[in-house]
């Protein structure tokens, strides 16, 4: 998986492309700080898009930059949900804790 | 540096030596080619110069012998030679020298040869430390994961799984299960189900679904109901797991005396009721978050209850199954379990299950732990109703009891303690009762709930005649139990001796008005009422309602253990 960032105003985008799962962990963690060290940032929006997998390890890891999100005062919301990703959200019911659009 | 040079000429011994002491090396001095090997086993130096021609044996073959007992540790040879024929010397290298340099010696090159040496040798000292320390790591890994499995294995005991009713398959991806399967009755006879998915696989998810075991198995055996049991299972997955860990759960509970299926479903794949002929009777999609997420108090217990009537399979099974895929990156999926189990008797709906996962994956890999659990639902599984005891002439009773405990409670009490559970602790740890504890809940808790459904909180049992009654008896029951202001229940429970054997007698009675017990005298088993009150009866020596029906006294003889 790789994680791009990208700012627009007070919008921070992390666009994830490939198999979101533990393998991914480093790049992720690393593009969550990137983007959430960002002073401008008041919006963080994380876009799958391009993510065709996710597994329960990714989830852990949304739940982690939720936490460091709600740290720093900045809001956040998962978009462009594909079918087999929406999926994974709603069986865990994330539906309940994050923004999904 | 400590380096051995090998030359039969004492002249250049004496030269290279020098200079080589000179750099600030260690000197090992040979003569000829098998001294140069003795020596080498002897002092194991980190680099070796050699002539290439010497009495005995000569460099390329001393070479080769040094390569040979050094084994794994690398020792650099290079071969210091008057020998220019470019052929032998690519066959002495081809044989176990690194390098050559020619005589005579130009200082300058030996000098950046040793330090080149120097350089890899360390390089190579380096990767050898490393793939230790990795191998070391590797054998504690897999020690650790053979202990942890052992543990799993006893916690997860396989004994306690062997319910007539359910069929279960786990298959890990790893050495380990994230995924957990665990059943058990309660004292009443309703069997307690859970399948749980920890985050991951291998050793963590395994250590993520540990804390679940000891609240499932211990409460259940007390009596505690689903959700209670699920509330204490959240509160000690909050209480270990890091942020970003959770555990997925399905909990069901199956109670075949009232033919209920009650299911809570966090975080798993809807769990599904199939009917004989395969017909999809019933979904129960994930409703909740999965444990582990939310604060303790912000947990939503609402359960689902469904009411059957005829046979069929209830079907549990984990994301690791849907998902696993085939070489075409087609997922195994519900329609494919569902034509795989749906119709066919329990046993061999599990069965036909793994035959058509395996032949669909036709050797791929399963990436996520698979698990699977399918309860026979049988309306007819019941055990039966006890052949009453008809012990009505029982030997006359010491006046005193070997032991009493009572307990008084009002309706905050009432409100929050688990009652029968809290009794089952005491009951358990009394010896002579312990084995019975099965027919001690039952007849506590039809006693104590008939106190306080009928006696205080004044509910009708005729709303419970179908399943939508049930539902709404309950509801009716929290709303009057939430607005009780006044009233008691008093329990009591008494043990005496009886030439040898325990008698139990269990007293409970609450302030409310009262009842006609009279129409307990004609009962029904088919009716959902009065049934819990004939059972006691079956169960008991006697029982007596005193007053105007808000006592009652029930003795219990154990039976022989058989």
């Amino acid at each position: 998986m790789t994680a791009i960032v990208e700012i627009d105003g007070q919008t921070g985008r992390l666009v994830l492309s490939g198999q979101f799962d533990f393998s991914a962990h480093r790049d992720f963690r690393q593009a969550c700080d990137d983007v959430l060290g960002k002073e401008g940032v008041r919006e963080v929006l994380v876009d799958f898009q391009q993510v065709d997998y996710l597994d329960s390890s990714a989830l852990g890891m949304l739940l982690l930059l939720k936490e460091k999100a709600s740290a720093a005062g900045k809001s956040l919301a998962l978009v462009n949900c594909r079918d087999t990703v929406r999926q994974v959200l709603e069986i865990a019911c994330f539906g309940k804790i994050f923004t999904i659009r | 540096m400590k380096i051995l040079l090998a030359d039969d000429a004492e002249v250049v011994r004496l030269m290279i030596g020098r200079f080589v002491e000179s750099l600030g090396h260690e000197l090992l001095l040979a003569s000829d080619g098998v001294e140069a090997v003795e020596r080498c086993v002897a002092f194991q130096p980190d680099m070796v110069l050699m002539d290439m021609l010497m009495p005995r044996m000569d460099g390329p073959e001393a070479g080769r012998e040094i390569k040979i007992r050094m084994g794994e540790r690398w020792v650099p040879i290079i071969l210091v030679t008057a020998v220019e024929e470019v052929g032998k010397l690519a066959d002495a290298m081809e044989i176990g020298a690194d390098d050559y340099l020619l005589k005579p010696v130009n200082f300058r090159i030996l000098e950046a040869k040793i330090k080149a040496i120097e350089r890899t040798v360390a390089l190579n000292r380096k990767v050898r430390e490393q793939s230790a320390k990795l191998a070391e790591y590797y054998d504690r890994a897999e020690e650790e994961k053979r202990v942890a499995r052992h543990l799993m294995e006893q916690l997860v005991s396989h004994e306690r799984l062997s319910d007539p009713q359910l069929h279960y398959w786990i298959a890990p991806a790893e050495s380990l299960s994230g995924d957990l399967v665990a059943a058990a009755r309660t004292p009443g006879q309703v069997m307690h189900l859970m399948l749980a998915d920890g985050i991951g696989h291998g050793l963590t998810a395994a250590l993520n679904v540990l804390p679940l075991t000891q609240p499932f198995y211990a409460m259940t055996e007390r009596g505690f109901t689903l959700t209670d049991i699920l509330t204490e299972m959240h509160r000690k997955v909050r209480q270990v797991l890091p942020t970003g860990r959770f555990v997925a759960l399905a909990f069901v509970a199956v109670d075949f005396v009232n033919c209920r299926i009650e299911v809570w479903n966090g975080g798993i794949p809807e769990l599904r009721l199939f009917d004989e002929q395969g017909g999809l009777l019933k979904r129960w999609p994930s409703r909740h978050l999965p444990l582990g997420i939310l604060p303790v108090d912000a947990l939503d217990l609402e359960t689902e209850r469904h009411t059957f009537q005829g046979r069929g399979n209830l079907v549990l099974c984990s994301d690791g199954l849907l998902e696993a895929r085939n070489d075409a990156g087609e997922a195994f999926g519900l329609s494919r379990l569902a034509l795989a189990c749906a119709g066919w008797p329990a046993e061999e709906a599990l069965d036909r299950t793994i035959t058509s996962l395996s032949d669909f994956l036709a050797g791929a890999h399963c990436h996520d732990d698979v698990s699977l659990a399918i309860v026979d639902i049988d309306p007819a599984a019941v055990r039966p109703l006890p052949e009453p005891t008809g012990l009505e002439r029982v030997p006359q009773m010491p006046s005193e009891a070997r032991w009493r405990y009572s307990m008084s409670l009002g309706p905050d009490e009432l409100r929050s303690l688990h009652t029968v559970p809290l009794i089952m602790g005491f009951v358990n740890q009394v010896r002579p009762l312990a084995n019975h504890h099965a027919d001690i809940f039952l007849i506590l808790t039809e006693l104590f709930v008939n106190a306080l459904d009928h006696g205080l909180l004044q509910l009708s049992s005729s709303l419970k005649r179908d399943a939508d009654g049930m539902e709404q008896y309950l509801l009716e029951r929290s709303l009057r139990l939430a607005a009780l202001r006044e009233g008691r229940i008093e329990v009591e429970l008494a043990g005496y001796d009886l030439a040898g054997r325990t008698m139990l007698v269990v007293r409970v009675s609450d302030s409310g008005q009262g009842f006609d017990s009279a129409w307990l005298g004609a009962p029904d088993v088919r009716r959902p009422s009065g049934r819990g009150i004939t059972l006691v009866r079956a169960l008991c020596a006697s029982l007596h309602y005193f007053g105007n029906g808000n006592t009652v006294e029930a003795c219990y003889l154990p039976r022989d253990a058989s």
